[in-house]
């Protein structure tokens, strides 16, 4: 399995659970840069395996980085762009996903996992004009490659497609909402805090490769 | 003649954002909505080494659960057990003795792991301060008084109030069908706020023990509930009106009354000292309240988000949240009236 964080999440439960969620920024940033121990199922929510899926979105940084890009990408370059890949990026998520679960290999893609957030994130940042159909281009391949591993993953930690169903919801009201939120901020000065975002996102991806093929790894 | 069309949009997309959120939220979970109160056990040290137990076990199904707490091997029960039914549960007593006392023991509830359902443990010790738990399927184990497990005294009804609410579907589709309706922000508060103090009010007054609504009758009238707002959101389709359309926070308040005593259920302070229960009950709505909140403001943020990447759904998806409340109410009543009746 890929790497992936673990964040403290919720309220403090007994034995084994997560722990309070007062994280530090520094905490948050070690570990975000961090990858830690291949783990298929990140959180155990309680709730069931619908709300484990939406979760694990949610503590998978290069899952939540390349979806946050991808959406911010796609609203810098208006409604009609961020539609087309909102629904590639579903399909794709859904598609790969599907395969993952069947599928279900053992594989270990950190670095491509990082790669995309960190292409995408450096796009971002630059605001080159994509055209419409190489960013939805990128939306379903992300979402192929992304979804893939979040199947195979839900089939390894025995959440299965519920798992998936709810990690592709994750996927769509997330996407959703950032596009949106872009595609407001697109005109004038706010642009510029699109794109810096974009950076910040190029640059966790810069330190997350540099960590992963450090000497000696 | 153009705020009609941006009303109509407004709330085409408002239909679309619950059609998402139905089924992010709600739709694994719908056939199990209401089957996940919570469970109580609690030990009160009587002299050193002997407990009084008492056990309360929720229902599923009209059957009691089965889950059962699992003492250290030297415990053993001193008395035969007595069970009685208590609202949606089964209250169990019976003495238990632990030679060594339960200072360290490890206590498991047997069964918790393949369910939803938390249970709240109480632990009351002759020489120390009393120590509640919450467990669920993840952690169906505490040590008492262990490090690093610390216990949560009240707060631990925060978190139940909030998993109450967002496991609670029945609840959540009435609310959905509420912003179905109502038309424009104003409304919008006055409908959801009415919603809080009804549901408030009579869960203060279960929790107090003032009064109670049986649980077989009480399931289906806020099935009931769900089930007249369904022909409601047809009418608002159709440009009709009606007094629940143009007054909608005042079924909110009427309805929010049954669902209030629908949630305590979820609160058992069967067992706790008086001067807890207010806390519990304050901190199990803030619970319910933030879930709730979060629950609506989703579906408003999916609503603008909608609006501003100009999404356009066809025909059949728009007016499936509509028909998802209605058909779901109409179920829901058939089948909570249908076990009322013993079948």
């Amino acid at each position: 399995m890929r790497a992936a964080l673990r964040l403290p999440v919720g309220i403090t439960r007994a034995r084994g659970e997560v722990a309070t969620s007062r994280l530090a920024p520094a905490a948050f940033l070690t570990a975000l840069l961090v990858p830690g121990r291949a783990d298929a199922h990140l959180v155990n929510t309680g709730f069931g395996p619908f709300y484990d899926g939406i979760s694990h979105l949610f503590v998978t940084a290069p899952d939540l980085l390349v979806v946050a890009a991808l959406a911010l990408l796609a609203g810098l370059r208006g409604h009609a762009t961020a539609r087309g890949t909102l629904l590639a990026v579903i399909i794709a998520w859904g598609l790969g996903g599907f395969a993952g679960l069947l599928t279900a290999p053992a594989v270990v893609w950190t670095a491509i996992t990082t790669g995309s957030f960190l292409l995408l994130g450096a796009l971002l940042a630059a605001d080159r004009e994509l055209p419409v159909g190489v960013v939805i281009g990128l939306g379903a391949l992300v979402g192929l490659i992304h979804g893939f591993l979040n199947g195979a993953e839900s089939a390894a930690a025995g959440i299965g497609f519920v798992g998936l169903v709810g990690s592709l919801a994750a996927v769509a009201v997330l996407a959703t909402l950032i596009s949106a939120a872009a595609v407001s901020l697109a005109e004038g000065s706010t642009r510029v805090a699109v794109r810096v975002a974009g950076s910040w996102i190029a640059a966790i991806g810069i330190l997350m490769l540099g960590w992963l093929f450090r000497p000696g790894a | 003649m153009a705020g009609q069309v941006a009303a109509r949009h407004r709330a085409r997309a408002r239909t679309l954002s619950i059609v998402i959120a139905l089924g992010a939220l709600l739709a694994p979970v719908v056939a199990t909505a209401h089957e996940l109160d919570p469970g109580f056990l609690e030990l009160r040290e009587t002299t050193p080494g002997e407990y009084s137990v008492l056990w309360k076990v929720p229902l599923k199904a009209g059957r009691r659960m089965s889950l059962d707490p699992v003492f250290p091997t030297e415990c053993s029960a001193t008395t035969p057990v007595s069970s009685r039914p208590s609202g949606r549960g089964v209250m169990e007593r019976w003495r238990l003795e632990c030679p060594s006392g339960l200072a360290g023991a490890s206590i498991t509830i047997g069964g918790l792991e393949r369910t939803y359902t938390d249970v709240m443990i109480r632990i009351e010790l002759t020489e120390a301060e009393p120590l509640t738990y919450l467990v669920g399927s993840t952690n169906p184990t505490v040590v008492v008084g262990a490090e690093g497990q610390a216990s949560q005294g009240a707060l631990g009804y925060l978190w139940l109030g909030f998993e109450h609410i967002l496991l609670g579907i029945d609840h959540l589709l009435f609310v959905l069908g509420l912003l179905l309706i109502v038309q424009n922000p104003w409304t919008l508060l006055n409908t959801v706020t009415a919603f809080t103090v009804a549901h408030s009010i009579t869960l203060a007054i279960a929790t107090l023990g003032w009064a109670s609504a049986p649980a077989a009758p009480l399931n289906a009238a806020i099935a009931l509930s769900i089930l007249f707002l369904g022909p409601e959101i047809v009418r608002v389709w159709r440009g009709e009106t009606s007094f629940t359309i143009r007054h909608p926070w005042v079924v909110a308040f009427a309805f929010g009354l049954l669902h209030g005593f629908g949630f305590a259920s979820g609160l058992s302070t069967v067992g706790l000292p008086q001067a807890e229960i207010p806390l519990a009950l304050l901190l199990f709505n803030l619970g319910v309240e933030a879930g709730q909140l979060f629950f609506v403001l989703l579906i408003l943020a999916l609503e603008r988000a909608f609006r501003v990447l100009e999404i356009h759904w066809p025909r059949w998806a728009e007016m499936f949240p509509g028909y998802a409340v209605g058909s779901l109410g109409a179920f829901w009543f058939i089948q909570r009236t249908w076990m009322l009746l013993g079948g």
